[in-house]
């Protein structure tokens, strides 16, 4: 597999674990276990978004990388 | 009246007379946990079967002995409610038998206990050895109440320094197929949740014999027919296992790459997705 399919499919990854708090978030009944998976949540929304900017650079870079 | 019959009647008669008196006297009275609750106890069974089977008895001198045992520890009650020395006097205080360690041999023999007697009670807390034990009181009801000295005690969280978890109770929401819709409230569900997530685990309502929902809104069900293989919720496990697949990935990228400032982009992720999931797994075990 090429570098680009790697990361496209960590990114993949990490969308799936963002939904996963998501839904535990809205889950739970303890309030603070709500708030925290939310929290973590954001967290997994930064690394999203890196890695969403880091995908536009290898495609920008290298031609064949490009696509979904 | 023939006699069997008598019998009959008295008996039915004396069931409800006891089940109104425990109804009114309350759990504190099955406890049994004081001297007047024991006493009254026995008092009112016997009572009730003397004038069951004795038919020469008057039936209502019967229920007037009832009632005085119920209304008398009754009124006994609620002065104790309201006043320690009452208290210490009719339930007794408890005594404490081993302090620091050390048996109280003038406490047991106050009590009457023997060595052995003793030693079958620590038993009855799963102690074995006396030399385990911090403090032990025995109770106003006869039972023995152990401290276990902190190394024999077992280990929690707090002893690991693990990050304290808030649990709330399980509400059961299904019984023997039957939908429970003020305990699904209370688990802040509905029957449209509930239906989702048994199709999930493809099993239809009229199969569950049991359902509980946790506090983190897993569901966890018990079916009618044993032969089908229940899976156990793996949402938690499966999102802390993709969790720890991604930051191996981060971390390789940042190795594969040649740019620096994709390898730091990667390394910082890496990182911050490791501390997210320090603060996680905890909460994503089990």
């Amino acid at each position: 597999m090429t570098v680009g399919a790697d990361i496209k499919q960590c990114l993949a990854t990490i969308k799936s674990i963002e939904a996963g708090l998501s839904s535990l978030a809205i889950n739970t009944n303890a309030e603070d276990e709500q708030r925290l998976f939310h929290e973590q949540m954001m967290v997994i929304e930064e690394i999203k978004q890196d890695l969403m900017k880091r995908i536009g650079e290898v495609e920008r870079e290298e031609e064949q990388y490009k696509g979904f | 009246m023939p006699g069997w019959l008598e019998v009959v009647v008295r008996g039915v008669l004396f069931l409800f007379v006891l089940f109104l008196t425990t109804k009114i006297l309350g759990k504190k009275q099955l406890s049994e946990l004081s001297f007047f609750e024991y006493v009254s106890g026995i008092t009112i069974g016997s009572i009730a079967a003397e004038v069951m089977m004795g038919l020469e008895n008057n039936i209502w001198h019967g229920i007037i002995g009832v009632a005085i045992f119920a209304v008398l520890p009754f009124f006994v009650e609620i002065l104790s409610l309201h006043s320690k020395t009452v208290r210490d006097v009719v339930e007794g205080k408890g005594t404490v038998l081993i302090k620091d360690g050390k048996i109280l041999e003038d406490n047991l023999k106050k009590e009457k206990y023997t060595t052995d007697e003793l030693l079958q009670l620590l038993r009855g807390r799963d102690v074995f050895k006396v030399d385990e034990v911090e403090y032990a009181v025995l109770e106003a009801d006869g039972k023995l109440s152990v401290l276990l000295k902190k190394d024999n005690r077992p280990l929690t969280r707090k002893d690991l320094d693990l990050p304290s978890i808030n649990e709330k109770e399980p509400h059961t929401i299904v019984m023997d197929g039957e939908i429970f819709d003020e305990k699904l409230a209370s688990a802040g569900k509905n029957r449209a949740w509930l239906k989702g997530e048994l199709d999930k685990q493809n099993v239809t309502i009229e199969n569950v014999f049991l359902g509980q929902v946790d506090s983190s809104g897993q569901l966890t069900i018990d079916l009618y027919d044993d032969k089908i293989e229940v899976p156990t919720p793996q949402d938690k496990p499966l999102l802390l296992a993709n969790m720890k697949k991604c930051q191996a990935d981060l971390e390789l990228f940042a190795l594969a790459t040649d740019s620096e400032k994709a390898k730091r982009l990667y390394a910082a992720n890496a990182k911050k997705l490791q501390e997210s999931m320090d603060v996680l797994s905890p909460h994503l075990k089990g």
